[in-house]
């Protein structure tokens, strides 16, 4: 039984995120948040949190609760973003239940990449590198495949008079909604699991994969349910974001932000819990955003090319090059804070934010009752 | 028609050798740390960057450079291993890949902040220069990147024989008690692999760079292709490791023959990968432990 009690400062986010739509605009954001961060520009950066929540929650499922680190869960991603997006174009399915096809085709090549895997017995490091040669295939079949439009992609077809069947919307407004029912249901989804049977199997195989087995576990066949749900949530996001963002090319799919940004959300925010990876993305998310915002808006035009083959001397070449990292370098500075967390919270907290923060609170309750006694 | 053949065989070979010394890098730290190095392939683009700007700044031949490379790059070694590494030594594999996964994506924003993201190359005078070899053309920058990576391969297995560090390694590698037993300092030792295993890559990557671009996410695919290598010669196997990269060396560039766009190449190789993974994970020569 939840109790209501309990969760009080979820609910009070949940509330606020429910109506934040309607202050995007309003005086006070434009006047606190910096000019690149109001308006639509600020629900945007909403629907990336919700949608790589969802995402994350997505991997905590086969990286987090079942232990099993996999790198290369864009692929599914990708995957099901051209699923539901072939279907569109070349069969007129719309886009609702396409996300359904795609969920249901990545859940069976997940099934199918598990039960190679797991059946020859491959663990820890070696199905990391199999889930990273995956992704590479995935990505190389799609950059030459000219049926989806290759190096290309694809770029969906646009209507003024789409209507919801479409899965297509004018303002962002329609997005965030969807984005956050999605993350509402996958953490409905993983509150299940964690509490299920197949939940406390999965526990067993993270903790001590021989003993799990000795006991009776089956560890096999769980694996591979996990993987193939984990790889069924990642197809429905692929769909949500093809739709998002009109435009699906094999790189931002397959091996761009997302394949860092949702193993990411996971580990910092604390894998194998249930509120872990929404933490992680609800800080990672911003943080990157406003980094891009803040520090890679213009540049300074300055090219390094055209710096290096100038016929100035060395120390001009040098004074130019300081400008130029004045200027913000050639950007990147998000990624490089990802790094920065990433190896701060492996070292620093390992189990990441959620699980620490949940152990001061215990140890300040216990350190109060003390002072009460 | 064999022409094709052999001209893809003889180029395999070359690109096989430049292989070699990268993940004889990465086997090396794995056999004596048992650490899983996910950032390998940005020590090799750092490398090519040195290359690099040594010689499109300063004029100096990128050849010339690797002398003092090598100690820079294994005193960065020395030190990402003192400051980042340690901690996680004797850790579980997930945490070790999820550190140095960070540290792969600090180095990739480090790049391509401080050098941006163009793609950069080096025009030397003799960079385009042939000759053949049994009907098949041979650059000679090629030649040059196969004789320093096969030499340092080369040196570094007579160090790991010859020398009282070397057989220390060795001993690590085979038994960490049992090297701790006999008073070999294990955490020196640790330091010594991972700064020459970050040398052998950073060294790789300077000989590639009179014909290989340079740019921050050119990394990833050399770890991947390293891990294929390491995994495919015995994990841990030095001498393995080489032969391993002669033969995905081989595999990708008569791949690209058989493949319908020879971008497509490095599918032959994970293929190859995944199969030796499923079928003999204990790689093909026999690995630590087997």
């Amino acid at each position: 039984m939840i109790r209501l009690r309990d969760h009080w400062f979820y609910l009070v986010v949940l509330a606020g995120l429910l109506v934040l739509p309607l202050f995007t605009d309003s005086d006070f954001v434009n006047a606190v948040m910096p000019s690149g961060l109001t308006g639509s520009a600020l629900l945007h950066v909403f629907i990336l949190m919700f949608f790589f929540a969802f995402m994350s929650q997505s991997w905590n499922i086969i990286g987090g609760f079942a232990g099993q680190l996999s790198i290369g869960h864009a692929a599914f991603f990708g995957i099901g973003a051209y699923t539901s997006t072939i279907c569109y174009i070349h069969l007129g399915l719309s886009p609702w239940l396409g996300m359904f096809v795609a969920a249901g085709f990545t859940a069976m090549i997940g099934a199918g990449l598990g039960l190679i895997s797991f059946h020859y017995g491959l663990r820890g490091p070696f199905f990391t590198l199999v889930t990273v040669a995956f992704a590479e295939i995935t990505r190389l079949i799609l950059l030459h495949w000219n049926f989806v439009g290759a190096a290309n992609g694809i770029l969906l077809p646009y209507s003024r008079d789409a209507g919801f069947w479409d899965f297509q919307f004018n303002g962002k407004e329609p997005y965030y909604y969807i984005a956050l029912v999605m993350m509402l249901c996958s953490i409905a989804l993983v509150a299940w699991v964690a509490r299920s049977r197949f939940g406390y199997y999965l526990h067993a195989i993270r903790q001590d994969e021989d003993a799990a087995e000795a006991v009776g576990v089956p560890t096999k066949r769980c694996k591979i349910q996990a993987i193939a749900l984990s790889a069924a949530l990642a197809g429905l996001g692929g769909t949500f974001y093809a739709q998002y963002t009109q435009y699906i090319v094999p790189d931002d799919m397959v091996i761009g932000r997302v394949s860092v940004e949702i193993l990411l959300g996971t580990v910092i925010g604390g894998a194998g819990t249930i509120m872990g990876p929404i933490v992680g993305a609800f800080i990672l998310i911003p943080v990157g955003e406003a980094t891009r915002v803040i520090f890679e808006g213009g540049g300074t035009g300055i090219s390094l090319t055209t710096l290096i083959q100038s016929d100035v001397g060395l120390a001009e070449k040098f004074s130019g090059y300081l400008a130029y990292l004045a200027g913000g370098g050639g950007g990147g500075l998000a990624v490089l804070l990802y790094g920065v967390l990433l190896i701060a919270v492996v070292l620093g907290m390992p189990g990441g934010v959620l699980p620490w923060l949940t152990r001061k609170r215990k140890s300040f309750a216990k350190s109060d009752k003390k002072g009460d006694s | 028609m064999y022409e094709v053949y052999i001209q893809a065989l003889i180029s395999g070979l070359l690109i096989g050798g430049v292989y070699a010394l990268v993940a004889v890098g990465l086997t090396l730290i794995f056999g004596v740390m048992d650490i899983i190095n996910f950032a390998h392939g940005e020590f090799l683009m750092f490398g090519m960057y040195s290359a690099f700007f040594a010689s499109a700044l300063l004029g100096i031949d990128p050849y010339f450079i690797i002398p003092i490379a090598l100690p820079v790059f294994f005193g960065v070694g020395w030190l990402v291993h003192g400051t980042l590494i340690r901690p996680v030594v004797g850790k579980s594999h997930a945490i070790q890949i999820l550190l140095t996964l960070g540290l792969s994506l600090f180095m990739q924003a480090l790049a391509q902040f401080l050098f941006s993201a163009d793609f950069q190359s080096l025009q030397l005078d003799y960079g385009s220069s042939t000759f053949e070899l049994f009907g098949a053309r041979v650059s000679y920058t090629k030649l040059a990147a196969f004789v320093i990576s096969v030499g340092m391969c080369g040196a570094l297995w007579a160090f790991l024989q010859g020398t009282d560090t070397g057989k220390a390694l060795r001993a690590c590698a085979e038994e960490h008690e049992g090297a701790q037993a006999v008073g070999i300092d294990l955490n020196r030792m640790y330091k010594v692999a991972f700064g020459l295993g970050i040398a052998c890559v950073a060294i790789a990557g300077i000989a590639m760079t009179p014909f290989f671009y340079v740019a921050p996410l050119v990394g990833p695919k050399f770890t991947l292709v390293a891990f294929v290598i390491v995994v495919l010669g015995g994990l841990g196997n030095i001498p393995g490791a080489v032969a391993g990269a002669l033969i995905v060396g081989v595999v990708e560039s008569v791949g690209a023959l058989a493949m319908p766009s020879p971008s497509l190449k490095d599918l032959a190789v994970y293929v190859l990968f995944i199969l030796v993974l499923l079928f003999r994970p204990q790689g093909l020569f026999g690995g630590k432990g087997t």
